[in-house]
């Protein structure tokens, strides 16, 4: 089984960025891949915990969550997390925050890479 | 290269793909993408549907915009699953784009 | 000992979104990733400016001056302060009516060695094919 870096860098509530990513992560990590997902920009609202669930807004801490307990690593952008309001007291359990060297150092031994950018 | 590129847009605002010259293409519409495969435009299809490539089309997003397999307007385009993308990125592609 | 190589292609221009500035941002991390790995392994970032994402490059842009926000042109000089690989796609920046006169092109005065290099599209697809991962901004 192989290694799966995400990183996804869009996008806020609203948009279906951040599902994707997530409904990607789950089905390697369901084929016995190791995902790690990256978080940057606006995507790093994706850390933020007790967002509250609407029907007219994905909400995606529930899934997020399981798939974390099963071994997805997630991790946030630091500086665009802090720029954003989004501070370590109010990120979401499990979720880790370092700077974008992380990323790149995932990337290292990733057999394959999918960088959700631009918008 | 082998590189499969995501395409999200339905109206696209690069024009990366025009010039990417692989030695295999495989394009995944997910998203609004998913319009070049099941819209026409004044009766003509997407042009997007033109390059020499292979294609594939994601079920969940095609579902979610009202469409099935069965809308889809090119048969060389492939209804494909999550599950699927992990495999052709794993299997078939070795570099990936998201256009 | 092991070196993966990264490719950076910047496709839109900036500003409005702050993609293209998260492309350098992240291709200039790549100094700092040693952290994350074994001694002697690598991350390595080259970066390509191709399409709209040419004007990126424009020089003088007074983003400090105007938004108090560091501009894309002085991250491209960062990066070229950190000897990190710079592309510019010549027949785009001839598409929009620039030449290598219009952009940055060195960062003589940080006291850089490495230079912006405007190259035909055929280097940067070169580039592409030996990178082993590309992200797209």
């Amino acid at each position: 089984m192989g290694k799966l870096t995400i990183g996804c860098f869009a996008s806020l509530v609203g948009s279906l960025n951040l599902d994707f990513a997530v409904k990607l992560s789950a089905a390697a990590m369901e084929k016995g891949h190791k995902v790690d997902l990256w978080v940057s920009g606006n995507g790093t609202m994706i850390s933020i915990e007790e967002q509250r669930p609407f029907k007219d807004y994905s909400s995606l801490e529930k899934p997020l969550k399981e798939l974390m307990d099963k071994g997805l690593n997630v991790t946030a952008c630091e500086a665009c997390a802090e720029a954003r309001g989004y501070h370590d007291s109010n990120t979401l359990k499990g979720v880790k925050r370092f700077s974008m060297d992380w990323y790149l150092g995932s990337t290292f031994d990733a057999d394959r890479v999918l960088h959700i950018g631009g918008e | 290269m082998k590189l499969v590129a995501f395409v999200s847009d339905y109206r696209m605002t690069v024009d990366t793909l025009d010039r990417l010259k692989p030695e295999k293409l495989g394009i995944i519409l997910v998203q609004n993408g998913v319009y070049h495969a099941t819209v026409k435009d004044k009766g003509n299809p997407s042009p997007l549907l033109d390059y020499s490539a292979d294609y594939y089309v994601l079920k969940d997003d095609l579902e979610t915009r009202g469409y099935t397999a069965s809308d889809v307007v090119n048969s060389k385009v492939k209804v494909i699953s999550f599950g699927d993308i992990v495999d052709l990125m794993f299997n078939d592609y070795d570099k990936s784009a998201w256009i | 000992m092991a070196t993966t190589k990264l490719g950076f292609i910047v496709q839109r221009p900036g500003y409005k979104s702050e993609n293209p500035k998260l492309a350098l941002t992240h291709a200039i991390a790549s100094q700092s990733v040693e952290i994350y790995l074994n001694e002697g392994d690598l991350v390595t970032a080259d970066i390509a400016f191709i399409g709209e994402g040419v004007l990126n490059c424009k020089k003088d842009q007074k983003a400090m001056e105007t938004y108090d926000l560091s501009s894309t042109e002085s991250h491209i000089k960062m990066a070229l302060l950190l000897d990190l690989n710079v592309l510019v796609c010549r027949e785009d920046l001839e598409r929009y009516g620039m030449t290598e006169n219009d952009i940055v092109i060195d960062a003589e005065e940080f006291g850089a060695d490495m230079t912006v290099k405007v190259v035909p599209y055929a280097e940067i697809t070169k580039m592409m094919e030996e990178m082993n991962h590309l992200l797209f901004f």
